[in-house]
């Protein structure tokens, strides 16, 4: 090789190596943009100055509001607020680290050890130290930035709002830097850690299963709580609670105790507070980096040379035909039914997919409390509705369990039909080459989006119905009712699933794309209340006008079912030659 | 059905992608009892030949045959009778090997105890029988490729069509899968395979076909393809395929790392 294409420098020290591992981030960056679309480079201009009118209305609302909470009328009503404003600082930092610290912990595990990049970066000659530094900045920018949106208008407006002096601003932000940053290190510490226990790709998925169904549940357990029946002694303890954040003793109050002193002008204790502070952080962050080295390499390094932990199963025969029911196996051809067996064995063994399958579930079971919890009678109000109204309500409500039981198989369809097709992804090749036609193949994803969903549907129906001990003739009517609007529902999500299949993906989380699921799911959401109308409107007739309720029901059955049956065939008989070419592409 | 004794015949076969042709009007045979191998240069045309072979893709026009079966017209036919190891295998990672091996029996319709029987009898061929209640995810790339190369055989097809299927094998293995397209050709069966490993197809094809930059430049036994070079009798299948796609530039390559 000739002398001119020698390597002329190394850089062997750390800012150098990682300046120019981020300066290639950038590059990437800035290259992606230049060779967008022109609708899509419009569409990052707008979203960047939707973001930044966004932030100036949050500083006005906080300055407005926090001016506001000061008012002398106000202090009348609720007390001196001020030691609660003087949290804020301590709480909204607080919050910022622990939002960091928990949110950093996946985005560090893919970042630091599963990216795709990995190979090619520690097989160059870079410190080791530098790849690490970087991939933690490059994981915790995105997080860093949403926590500075979000707090920092707050926090100006707060300092705008109690006229603290200029040097409240900067700090700020160097406090939440800082605190970023030991949150990133501590979060990587744990990530490295964990990783030289359990395999990488094990951990994701499990993090991925906990956190969504953790958070899903979160944001339901709000629908419990009565905000109505909240007085004024439980509000102004609710507001008092928070001053407990700003406690001395806690590290993590510190920095906000620092920036509220440093605003008023105490200078000996605001700098004490934030050096304590930024110097934890520091130490923390220096640990991280040091350890880094170690850990990092030869945890990494133990994924490459061990392989993850064997998963092995027993399944014969027998327990694969049980996942239909030994019964129904025999009916279905064998193409179908290995269609459906197949996939019930991956969408239960892939957690990534069961955090999306357990989200119906939650959500079913919340409404169903709350609508037994409501006795199945509507809403008094201020009581000037007209008796029919609440009469023509208190029937509908009859058939509220049917509501929630479609609510419930309408979710689990929207994943199991929506996406029946891409969730082959690249594997489809194996069904496009075997001898299964386009008809043989819809049908098994059918089955596959249509059972789970009824059978759901079903439990919730009798579970509420004998809750509600409802009479046997009103279950009777709402078993098929709940039977057909599941079909219509699947054969409609299923069509829109074929037009927008997407077998491009690696996490099954990723495999949704383009507007036809959307549009599909629109569509579906349009077709319930409409074939519930057709199903109950009859009856409904039939009691208001006095007739006889069975007759009415009847009509419904006829009606609505054929309505639902023509939405579960004819939008599959449509796209039947679509499925002919998906995967061509 | 017609009666040939061709079990893969291509005519005039062509897929456009857009201005780009990628098979330009290809057309060969490979009869029952045949190993045919396909060589080209990178971006040739082999792998979308192949796809196209066993209905993975609609040619742009021409037509495939697959044991006597129109591939568009007789779909469900013609990938009855072939069997397709692609060059990335992409299983199901969730699934068993033994899962997906009975999972492949019921697509092709076997009867259950005959795929039972048909499973023990691959996963051992293949060193697989241990393995073989583990997801497909815990294998390495090697593992995979056999897991593939046993699916494909589980219905004991008369057409087998493999894209590049030693790659990331170890020599048992490869020798393994040698022997039984070996095997399977002395029973009558027809194998088209694609490879990059020269050694492979002078040594194991009947015939050998090349494609460049679309077109299929030379098929033909190895005397006849060496009746093509320039030294004849004397010519190795890396100087004719050379000869044949272009080999100047790698003359240059080896120049520049001298």
């Amino acid at each position: 090789m000739s002398d001119s294409l020698r390597v002329q420098s190394v850089p062997a020290s750390l800012w150098p190596a990682v300046w120019k591992l981020l300066r290639l981030r950038g590059l990437i960056l800035l290259s992606g943009f230049r060779r967008a679309r022109l609708k899509r480079k419009i569409g990052i201009v707008v979203l960047s100055l939707i973001l930044l009118s966004f932030l100036g209305f949050v500083f006005f609302i906080s300055w407005a509001l926090l001016r506001f909470l000061r008012s002398p009328q106000l202090v009348q009503f609720a007390g001196d607020v001020t030691p609660v404003l003087e949290s804020m600082p301590s709480l909204i930092l607080g919050g910022a680290f622990l939002g960091i610290l928990l949110t950093s912990f996946g985005v560090l595990l893919q970042a630091l050890y599963l990216a795709g990049d990995m190979d090619f970066l520690l097989s160059a000659p870079l410190p080791i130290r530098a790849v690490f530094v970087t991939k933690l900045l490059q994981a915790i920018l995105p997080n860093f930035g949403l926590i500075c949106a979000f707090s920092l208008p707050v926090l100006f407006g707060l300092g705008a709002s109690s006229g603290y002096n200029a040097l409240y601003y900067p700090f700020v932000l160097l406090a939440l830097s800082a605190l970023t940053l030991a949150a990133a290190g501590l979060a990587s510490l744990l990530v490295m850690a964990v990783v030289r226990v359990f395999p990488a790709r094990r951990v994701a998925e499990v993090l991925g299963f906990v956190g969504a169904v953790a958070s899903f549940l979160f944001s339901q357990t709000g629908q419990f709580a009565r905000f109505g029946n909240v007085n004024q002694g439980q509000a102004t303890l609710a507001l008092r609670s928070l001053e407990r954040f700003n406690n001395p003793w806690s590290p993590l109050a510190w920095a906000g105790r620092g920036l509220v002193d440093l605003g008023e002008g105490h200078w000996v204790a605001g700098f004490g507070y934030l050096t304590l502070s930024i110097g934890l952080a520091a130490l923390i962050f220096g640990l991280a980096l040091t350890t880094a080295e170690r850990l990092y390499y030869t945890g990494w390094a133990g994924m490459q040379s061990i392989r993850r932990k064997k998963k092995t199963l027993k399944a014969t025969r027998s327990t694969a035909s049980g996942a239909l029911g030994a019964g129904a196996a025999r009916l279905i051809p064998p193409a179908m039914r290995a269609i459906v067996v197949k996939d019930s064995f991956v969408l239960r063994r892939d957690l990534r997919n069961m955090s999306q399958l357990v989200t119906p579930l939650i959500l079913g079971i919340v409404y169903a409390i709350m609508f037994l919890r409501s006795g199945g009678q509507p809403p008094p109000g201020r009581g000037e509705a007209p008796a029919w109204f609440m009469e023509a309500a208190r029937n509908l409500l009859v058939y509220g369990n049917v509501g929630i039981s479609l609510f419930v198989g309408w979710m689990l369809i929207a994943r199991l039909g929506g996406m029946g097709f891409s969730q082959e992804g690249r594997s489809y090749w194996l069904l496009k080459t075997a001898p299964v036609s386009a008809g043989q193949l819809l049908a098994a994803k059918f089955s596959v989006a249509f059972l789970p969903a009824l059978a759901l549907g079903w439990i919730f129906l009798l579970g509420i119905t004998l809750l509600q001990r409802a009479g046997l003739s009103i279950l009777l009517f709402t078993l098929p009712v709940v039977a057909l609007c599941v079909a219509g529902s699947a054969g409609l999500n299923l069509a829109f699933g074929v037009v927008g299949a997407n077998l491009d993906w690696d996490d099954p989380r990723h495999m949704q794309r383009g507007s036809s699921s959307c549009l599909g799911a629109l569509v579906s959401i349009l077709y319930l209340p409409l074939s519930l109308l057709l199903f109950f409107g009859p009856p409904l007739l039939f009691t208001t006008l006095g007739w006889p309720e069975p007759g009415g029901q009847l009509a419904g059955l006829l009606l609505g079912g054929a309505f639902s049956l023509t939405c579960a065939v004819l939008p599959l008989w449509l796209v039947r030659k679509r499925v002919l070419v998906l995967g061509e592409g | 059905m017609a009666i040939s004794p061709s079990l893969i015949e291509t005519q005039h076969l062509v897929k456009r992608y857009g201005d780009k042709i990628a098979v330009n009007d290809v057309s060969l045979k490979v009869d029952a009892g045949e190993i045919f191998g396909f060589l080209g240069p990178n971006g040739a045309g082999k792998t979308t030949t192949i796809k196209m072979i066993v209905g993975l893709l609609r040619p742009t026009s021409g037509s495939v045959q697959v044991s006597g079966f129109d591939v568009q017209a007789q779909p469900l036919l013609a990938k009855a009778a072939s069997g397709y190891v692609p060059d990335e295998s992409n299983l199901y990672p969730k699934l068993t090997a033994r899962e997906l091996l009975r999972f492949v029996g019921d697509l092709y319709g076997m009867v259950p105890q005959q795929v039972e029987r048909r499973i023990e009898e691959l996963l051992r061929l293949f060193d697989l029988a241990e393995t073989g209640d583990d997801t497909i995810d815990s294998y390495s790339h090697g593992m995979k490729q056999k897991t593939a190369l046993a699916a494909a055989l589980v219905h004991d097809p008369r057409v087998l069509v493999l894209d590049e299927p030693t790659v990331g094998l170890d020599p048992k293995s490869a020798r393994l899968i040698k022997d039984i397209l070996r095997q399977m050709a002395e029973r009558g069966a027809a194998v088209f395979l694609s490879t990059h490993i020269l050694e492979i197809a002078e040594r194991m094809c009947d015939r050998i076909g090349i494609i460049n930059q679309g077109r299929l430049v030379a098929v033909g036994t190895m005397e006849d393809l060496r009746a093509l070079g320039k030294d004849g009798a004397q010519d190795s299948l890396e100087d004719i395929f050379l000869g044949l796609t272009g080999g100047a530039e790698y003359a240059e390559i080896a120049e520049v790392l001298r």
